[in-house]
C-alpha cells in the first residue's frame, strides 16, 4: 500500500532525515509561499524544480519513485489545466501543472523523511491543538488495519461469487466495517487505558534544535526567498 | 473536490488559512468538552474507516460504480463538531501523506469539506431526522454536504481566476449533480444498514420540525454554496457593492491609520484589502453558522 513505502523511505539516515521536523515543516512552507506567488515562467519552474531535485537527491530518496507519486495530483490538475487550455491560455494551463505538481513533490519530500510520529508532533508544538494531533495518529494507525480488513471483506465476497456487489449489498459490507471499526476503537481505548494512556503519544526522545537544524532552516528559508526575488514581481 | 497548491491566488488561500484553522483550533476544544474522552480513539478509527469505505464500490448506472464520500455518515454518526474534527484529520493525512489537496490550501479544503460540508449535511438531518421525513432528511444530508463542498471549491477557483468556460461550469455543475445524489442515495443506504446491525450507535436526530430554523438553514446552505459561485463569477458585482459600501475603504483606513507610511506598501494593496475583505466576509458567515447551530441545538421545552 502507499503508505508503507513512504514509511520506508521515512526511515532513512541522511541529513535531511536527521533534521528536526519543525524545521523541515518551517522550510517546506517557505518553498511552497515563494513558489505559490511567484508568475511561473519555464525558467523559473526550472529554478523551483531544480532545488527541490537537490533535496531529494540529498535525501537519497528514489527520484523517480517520487515522481510518480506526485502524479496523484494530475488528475485534478489536468482538468482544470484542460479549461484553461480551452479558454484558449496555454501558459496559465502549463503553469497550473507545474506548480500543482512540484507542490505534491516538495509534501513529499517532507513526508518521505520524516517519520508520522514525529511529523504530527512537530504540527503540535507548531500549534495544532492537541485533540486534533491525537485524532490524526489513531486515523493514521488503523487506516492501514481498517484498509486491510476492507481488502479481505472484498476478497471473501469475490470467493462467495459476489463479483459485483448490488447496491444494498455494498451497502451492508460499509455498514459490517463501521460495526468493526466502532468496536475494536473501543477495545483499542480499554486496552490503551489499562496500559496507562494519559492523552498523549510519546516519542522516545524529544526532538531538540541542534545547530544544524538552525542552519538548515536558515539555509532553506534564503534559498526560498531568493528563488522569489529572482523570479520577478509580485503575483 | 481537494484543491491542490498553486491553483488559488494568494488573497485566497491566505483568507481561507486564517480563517479556517483558527475554527478548527475552537471546533477542536469544543468537541473535546463534549465528547467523554473513551471517543477520542473512535475519531481516529472512524477516520481511518471513512478512508477504508472508499474501497467499497457501490454500482452506479451504466456500469460506473461510486464510493462512499462520508462527510455526512461522520456528521450523522458523530455530531458536527467531532465530524468537523474528523474530517480535518482526514483531510491533514491526504494532505501530507497522499498528496490529495495541497497543503497551502489545506484551509480551503478544510473549510470546503470539514466545516462548510458537515453543517451542510448537519442541518438538515438535525431538522428532519426523527420522524417521517428521516429517509428524505438523510438524503439531503448526503447530497447536500457534496454539492456544497464542490460548488465552494469552484467558487474559490473561479475567484482565483482559474479560467472555467460556462461550458466547462456547466459540465461541472452537471457532475456535482450526480455525484451529490450518488452520495445522498449511498448514504441513505449505509446508515439504515449500521441501524439494522448496530442499532445503538446512530445518533437520533432532529427536534419538532420547525420552519423558520429550516428556512434559516436552507438560506445558510444556499449563502455558502450558490452564493459563493454567483459572486466569484461577478466579481465585478462584489467590488461595486464594496465600493457602494465604502467596505474595503474604510477597513484599509482602520488597518493603516497606524501605519500610515506603508499603507501604499502593502496594506493599500487591492489583495491585501481583497484579503482582508474576504476574511472579514468568511467570518460572518461563521458567526451566522454559530448562531445558527446555537439556535438549533437549543432544547425546546414545547
Amino acid at each position: 500500500m502507499h503508505h508503507v513505502v513512504l514509511e520506508r523511505w521515512s526511515r532513512g539516515a541522511s541529513f535531511l532525515h536527521s533534521r528536526d521536523a519543525r524545521v523541515k515543516i518551517l522550510v517546506l512552507l517557505a518553498y511552497l509561499v515563494a513558489l505559490a506567488t511567484t508568475p511561473l515562467t519555464p525558467a523559473a519552474g526550472a529554478c523551483y524544480a531544480a532545488l527541490l531535485g537537490v533535496a531529494i537527491v540529498a535525501a537519497r530518496l528514489p527520484l523517480a519513485g517520487l515522481a510518480l507519486r506526485a502524479a496523484a495530483v494530475l488528475p485534478f490538475a489536468g482538468t482544470f489545466a484542460l479549461f484553461s487550455l480551452l479558454a484558449g491560455d496555454g501558459a496559465r494551463a502549463a503553469s497550473l501543472v507545474a506548480k500543482s505538481y512540484l507542490s505534491a513533490a516538495a509534501a513529499l519530500a517532507l513526508a518521505g523523511t520524516t517519520s508520522m510520529p514525529k511529523l504530527v508532533r512537530a504540527l503540535e508544538s507548531l500549534g495544532v491543538p492537541r485533540f486534533l494531533t491525537l485524532v490524526i495518529q489513531f486515523l493514521y494507525r488503523y487506516l492501514f488495519v481498517i484498509s486491510e480488513q476492507a481488502q479481505h471483506m472484498r476478497l471473501a465476497a469475490l470467493a462467495r461469487g459476489g463479483g459485483r456487489l448490488r447496491f444494498t449489498h455494498a451497502a451492508g459490507a460499509a455498514a459490517t466495517l463501521f460495526g468493526r471499526s466502532y468496536s475494536r476503537a473501543e477495545g483499542i481505548h480499554g486496552a490503551m487505558l489499562a496500559r496507562g494512556f494519559h492523552g498523549r503519544m510519546e516519542l522516545l526522545a524529544d526532538a531538540r534544535l541542534g545547530a544544524a537544524d538552525v542552519l538548515f532552516l536558515v539555509a532553506g528559508v534564503a534559498a526560498a526567498v531568493a528563488l522569489r526575488l529572482m523570479t520577478g514581481a509580485a503575483a | 473536490m481537494h484543491i491542490p497548491d498553486g491553483f488559488l491566488s494568494t488573497p485566497v488561500w491566505l483568507a481561507l488559512d486564517a480563517t479556517g484553522l483558527p475554527a478548527i483550533a475552537l471546533l477542536a476544544r469544543r468537541a473535546r468538552r463534549e465528547l467523554e474522552e473513551a471517543r477520542t480513539p473512535l475519531l481516529g478509527v472512524m477516520g481511518a474507516f471513512v478512508f477504508a469505505a472508499q474501497m467499497i464500490n457501490f454500482p452506479v448506472a451504466a456500469g460506473t460504480s461510486a464510493h462512499l464520500v462520508g462527510g455526512a455518515l461522520l456528521a450523522i454518526a458523530l455530531g458536527p463538531a467531532a465530524a468537523t474534527v474528523v474530517m480535518t484529520a482526514i483531510l491533514t493525512v491526504q494532505a501530507f501523506v497522499f498528496q490529495d489537496g495541497g497543503i497551502l490550501a489545506l484551509g480551503a479544503n478544510v473549510f470546503n469539506m470539514a466545516i462548510a460540508g458537515v453543517l451542510a449535511a448537519w442541518l438538515p438531518y438535525r431538522l428532519w431526522g426523527r420522524g417521517a421525513h428521516r429517509r428524505a432528511a438523510i438524503f439531503a444530508a448526503g447530497a447536500l454536504s457534496v454539492m456544497v463542498s464542490a460548488l465552494l471549491a469552484v467558487s474559490e477557483l473561479v475567484a482565483s481566476r482559474v479560467p472555467v468556460s460556462r461550458a466547462a461550469l456547466a459540465f461541472l455543475l452537471v457532475v456535482f449533480g450526480i455525484s451529490a445524489v450518488v452520495e445522498g442515495a449511498i448514504t441513505v443506504a449505509v446508515v439504515r444498514a449500521i441501524e439494522r446491525l448496530s442499532p445503538r450507535v446512530i445518533r437520533q436526530g432532529g427536534t419538532e420540525p420547525s420552519w423558520v430554523l429550516a428556512l434559516c438553514g436552507a438560506g445558510a446552505v444556499l449563502l455558502a454554496g450558490a452564493g459563493g459561485l454567483v459572486a466569484s463569477t461577478n466579481p465585478d458585482g462584489l467590488q461595486w457593492l464594496g465600493g457602494q459600501l465604502d467596505i474595503l475603504g474604510r477597513i484599509t483606513n482602520v488597518f493603516t491609520a497606524p501605519l500610515a507610511d506603508y499603507r501604499a506598501r502593502w496594506l493599500g494593496s487591492p489583495w491585501a484589502a481583497k484579503a482582508a475583505a474576504g476574511s472579514a466576509g468568511a467570518l460572518l458567515v461563521g458567526l451566522i453558522c454559530v448562531a445558527l447551530g446555537r439556535a438549533a441545538a437549543r432544547p425546546r421545552s414545547a
